[in-house]
C-alpha cells in the first residue's frame, strides 16, 4: 500500500489529518509540486515573476537611527514590507499560482486575517484571470477594512465568516469546506506554513528566497553572517522563511515573537508555542491553543494577522529542538514598536512585524556593539492605520 | 469487530435487509437529552446510532450540526460525559453506538486511554473523519484489543485502488459520503456519482452505507438501491431543534417510521 505510510512530518509534527475527500487533491498537489520543484523553467519562471512583478530582491536596509537609539549591535531590517501588495504574502502567491495553472485549476480560495494573504491571492488570480474567493472573518473584516475594499476592486468575492470567533481559525475551517465541496476545480492557496502536508513544505519553499536574499546580501555589505534573526510568529510563514536557509549556522540564533496580546499570562493572547500544547487542528499535528478538553481555545491579539490558535508543524519541530527560540510580546509592546519606528526611521511597520521589532527591546542590551541584528519586516503598515490613529495617535493626544 | 453489532451487519445483508443509522450530536439540544433519545430510536427500529462528540472546528460539517456542536459545547458536554450517555445507554439496550467525533478532543484524552474507557463504556465504532488510515493504523492493535472498530471512509473522488485497499483494511462497515461536500448538503446524486455507487456496489466486500445529505424517505430508497443502509444526520437534528421537548417522543417516531 504505497500511500499507507506516514508522510509530510517535521520531527513529530505536521502528518496529513484530513477528510479523504481531500486526499486526492492533497496528492495531486504534492504530485505537481515534486515536478515542478526540480525543473528548471519553472524555477525560471518563479525567479521571475518574484523580480518583475513583486519586486524582488528586497532591500535589506542598515537602520542607523534604531542602531543609535539602543546603542548595541547594528540592526539590519529586511524590508519584505516593499513587496508589490505590502508584505511577504506574495512570494506564496506567486508561487502556488503557478502550481494552480500547472494543475489546471479555474478557481483560487484563500483564508485571511489580517488580509495581506487575502490581498495577495486575489492580486495573483485576478492577472491569471481565475475566480477568486476569499474567506474572512467578520471581525477581521471590522478591523482590516482597507484590505476588503482592496480584494473586492481586484475582481475577488470577499466571503464573511460569522462562525466560531469570526476571525482567522474560522475563515481557515470555512475555505476548508469549500475546497472539500469544490476539490475538483479549486486550488486553495493556504496563506501560511500551516494545513496538512505538503502545504507547510511548500509555502515554506516559496518563502526561502527572503532568506536566501538576506543571507547573500548580509555577507556582502557586513562579509559574516548575522548573529540574531528576529521575525514574527502567527502561523510563522515569514519566519521560516527567514529562518529557513540559516538553520544550518549554529552560530546564528534565531527568534520567533509571539503575540502576547493583553499579556502571556493573561487568557488573552496567540502564544501558541509559549502557551499551547500538542494537538491535532486544520489536518496538522502540532502546537495549538486548547483546553483540557481538547476544544480549540479563542486567541487573542490587537494583530489580525497573528490571531491563529495553531503554529505551522516546522515552528514546533524547531521549538522543541530548541535550533529557534521562541517568545512573546504584547500588543502594547508592539504598538510602541510602530510608534518608534515611524518617528526614527520612516517606516511604518505592519502590526505583525511590529511585534518582532518590539523584542529588540528584549534583545538589544544582550549584544555587543560588533554584531548584527536582523529584523524581518516582513509587511507593511497601512492595513493597520484605522488601529495606529486609535491606539497611538489619539492616545497621545489625550495625553496631552 | 464487537459481536453484537457484528451479528447485526451479517444477518441484514443476509436477508437483504437495508440498515438506518441516525446521527445526533451528544448534548444536543439540551445536556441531558441525549439518553433518552437514543433509547426511543433504538426503540423504533434504528439499527445504529453514530453519537457525535462535539468539537469546537468542526471541519468537515455544514451548518446545522455545526450548530449543533457548538451548543452543545455551551451546554458544557464533555468527552467523558458522551462515554457516559453511551454507559447509560447500555443499561438498557444494545444497539450499537459508534462515536463520531474529530481527533483533537481524542488525542488530548489520550488514545490509549479513549479506546479503553470507550470499551469499558460499550462503544461498539468509531468515525474519526480526519484521522485516515496513514495515521490511524499505528493504533489498530490498541482497538482489536478493545474491541472497537475504525470506520472507514470513501468519497465519490476516491481513487478505485484506494477503495479497494480500504475495503481490505476494513473490519466493519465503509461510510461512503454522497458528494464531495460536508454534511447537509442538499446535493442529489449525478449521473457519475450513480455510476460510482453501481460500481461500489459491485466491487465491496464489506457492508457499506451513505451518508450526507439523506433527508427521508425518498433519499433511503434511492441510496439502498445500490448500498446496505443509510446514515441521517442533519435532518434529524433539524428535527430535535424544531421540536419542542414535550412532542419529541412523537416527532422520534414519526420521523423513523417516515423513512423506512
Amino acid at each position: 500500500m504505497t500511500r499507507f505510510n506516514k508522510i509530510g512530518y517535521f520531527g513529530e509534527y505536521g502528518g496529513q489529518f484530513i477528510p479523504e475527500i481531500l486526499r486526492p487533491a492533497l496528492i495531486e498537489l504534492e504530485d505537481a509540486y515534486n515536478k515542478l520543484k526540480d525543473d528548471p523553467q519553472f524555477q525560471q519562471k518563479f525567479k521571475e515573476e518574484l523580480h518583475d512583478y513583486a519586486g524582488r530582491p528586497t532591500a535589506l536596509y542598515f537602520a542607523e537611527n534604531l542602531t543609535k537609539h539602543f546603542q548595541k549591535a547594528k540592526i539590519y531590517l529586511k524590508r519584505e514590507d516593499l513587496n508589490h501588495t505590502g508584505a511577504h504574502k506574495i512570494n506564496n502567491a506567486i508561487g502556488q499560482i503557478l502550481l494552480a495553472q500547472y494543475m489546471n485549476k479555474k478557481r483560487i480560495i484563500a483564508e485571511t486575517g489580517a488580509g495581506q494573504h487575502g490581498v495577495a491571492t486575489a492580486t495573483v488570480a485576478a492577472r491569471a484571470g481565475l475566480e477568486c474567493c476569499i474567506y474572512m472573518g467578520a471581525e477581521d473584516i471590522e478591523r482590516q477594512h482597507p484590505n476588503v475594499q482592496r480584494m473586492r476592486l481586484l475582481g475577488a468575492e470577499v466571503k464573511p465568516v460569522h462562525s466560531g470567533t469570526a476571525t482567522l481559525k474560522d475563515a481557515t475551517n470555512e475555505a476548508m469546506r469549500d475546497w472539500l465541496a469544490n476539490v475538483k476545480t479549486t486550488h486553495y492557496i493556504i496563506g501560511s506554513v500551516v494545513g496538512p502536508h505538503p502545504f507547510p513544505m511548500i509555502v515554506r519553499d516559496f518563502q526561502k528566497i527572503i532568506g536566501e536574499e538576506t543571507r547573500a546580501q548580509i555577507q556582502k555589505k557586513e562579509n559574516h553572517l548575522p548573529d540574531y534573526i528576529l521575525a514574527c510568529v502567527g502561523g510563522g510563514s515569514n519566519a521560516i522563511g527567514i529562518f529557513h536557509p540559516f538553520l544550518e549556522d549554529a552560530e546564528v540564533k534565531l527568534i520567533g515573537v509571539e503575540a502576547a496580546g493583553l499579556g502571556i499570562d493573561s487568557h488573552q493572547h496567540a502564544a501558541t508555542l509559549g502557551r499551547g500544547s500538542c494537538g491535532i487542528f486544520h489536518g496538522m499535528k502540532t502546537y495549538i491553543l486548547q483546553n483540557a478538553d481538547g476544544q480549540i481555545q479563542l486567541p487573542y491579539s490587537l494583530s489580525a494577522g497573528l490571531d491563529y490558535p495553531g503554529v505551522g508543524p516546522e515552528h514546533s519541530y524547531l521549538f522543541n529542538s530548541k535550533r529557534v527560540e521562541y517568545n512573546s510580546v504584547t500588543d502594547q509592546e508592539a504598538l510602541n514598536a510602530v510608534a518608534l519606528l515611524s518617528r526614527i526611521e520612516g517606516i511604518i511597520p505592519a502590526l505583525e512585524s511590529a511585534h518582532a521589532l518590539a523584542y529588540l527591546n528584549y534583545l538589544m542590551p544582550k549584544t555587543q556593539k560588533e554584531e548584527i541584528v536582523i529584523v524581518n519586516l516582513s509587511g507593511r503598515g497601512d492595513k493597520d492605520m484605522d488601529i495606529y490613529i486609535t491606539h497611538i495617535c489619539e492616545a497621545e493626544k489625550n495625553k496631552q | 469487530m464487537s459481536k453484537i453489532f457484528n451479528q447485526i451487519l451479517t444477518s441484514k445483508k443476509q436477508q437483504n435487509e437495508k440498515y438506518l443509522s441516525i446521527f445526533l450530536t451528544a448534548g444536543f439540544p439540551e445536556k441531558d437529552d441525549t439518553v433518552d433519545i437514543i433509547l426511543q430510536l433504538a426503540e423504533n427500529g434504528v439499527d445504529f446510532i453514530e453519537l457525535g462528540i462535539p468539537f469546537s472546528d468542526p471541519i468537515a460539517d455544514g451548518p446545522v450540526i455545526q450548530k449543533a456542536s457548538d451548543k452543545a459545547l455551551t451546554n458544557g458536554i464533555r468527552l467523558k460525559d458522551v462515554l457516559n450517555i453511551v454507559k447509560k445507554v447500555r443499561e438498557s439496550s444494545d444497539i450499537p453506538v459508534i462515536l463520531m467525533g474529530y481527533l483533537n478532543p481524542i488525542h488530548t484524552m489520550g488514545i490509549e486511554m479513549f479506546l479503553n474507557n470507550a470499551k469499558e463504556a460499550g462503544v461498539d465504532g468509531l468515525i474519526i473523519p480526519d484521522w485516515p488510515y496513514e495515521e490511524s493504523h499505528l493504533y489498530l492493535e490498541q482497538m482489536q484489543r478493545a474491541d472497537i472498530d475504525l470506520i472507514h471512509l470513501i468519497a465519490p473522488n476516491t481513487p478505485k485502488t484506494r477503495i479497494r485497499e480500504i475495503d481490505t483494511i476494513s473490519t466493519s462497515f465503509i461510510y461512503c459520503v454522497a458528494y464531495t461536500g460536508v454534511t447537509g448538503q442538499d446535493n442529489r446524486p449525478t449521473r457519475r456519482t450513480t455510476e460510482f455507487f453501481k460500481y461500489l456496489n459491485q466491487t465491496l466486500k464489506h457492508p457499506w452505507i451513505i451518508g450526507f445529505g439523506v433527508n427521508n424517505h425518498r433519499d433511503f430508497q434511492l441510496y439502498t438501491q445500490y448500498s446496505d443502509g443509510v446514515i441521517i444526520g442533519s435532518a434529524f437534528i433539524q428535527l430535535l431543534e424544531t421540536t419542542p421537548a414535550s412532542a419529541r417522543i412523537a416527532a422520534i417516531r414519526s420521523f423513523i417510521r417516515g423513512v423506512k
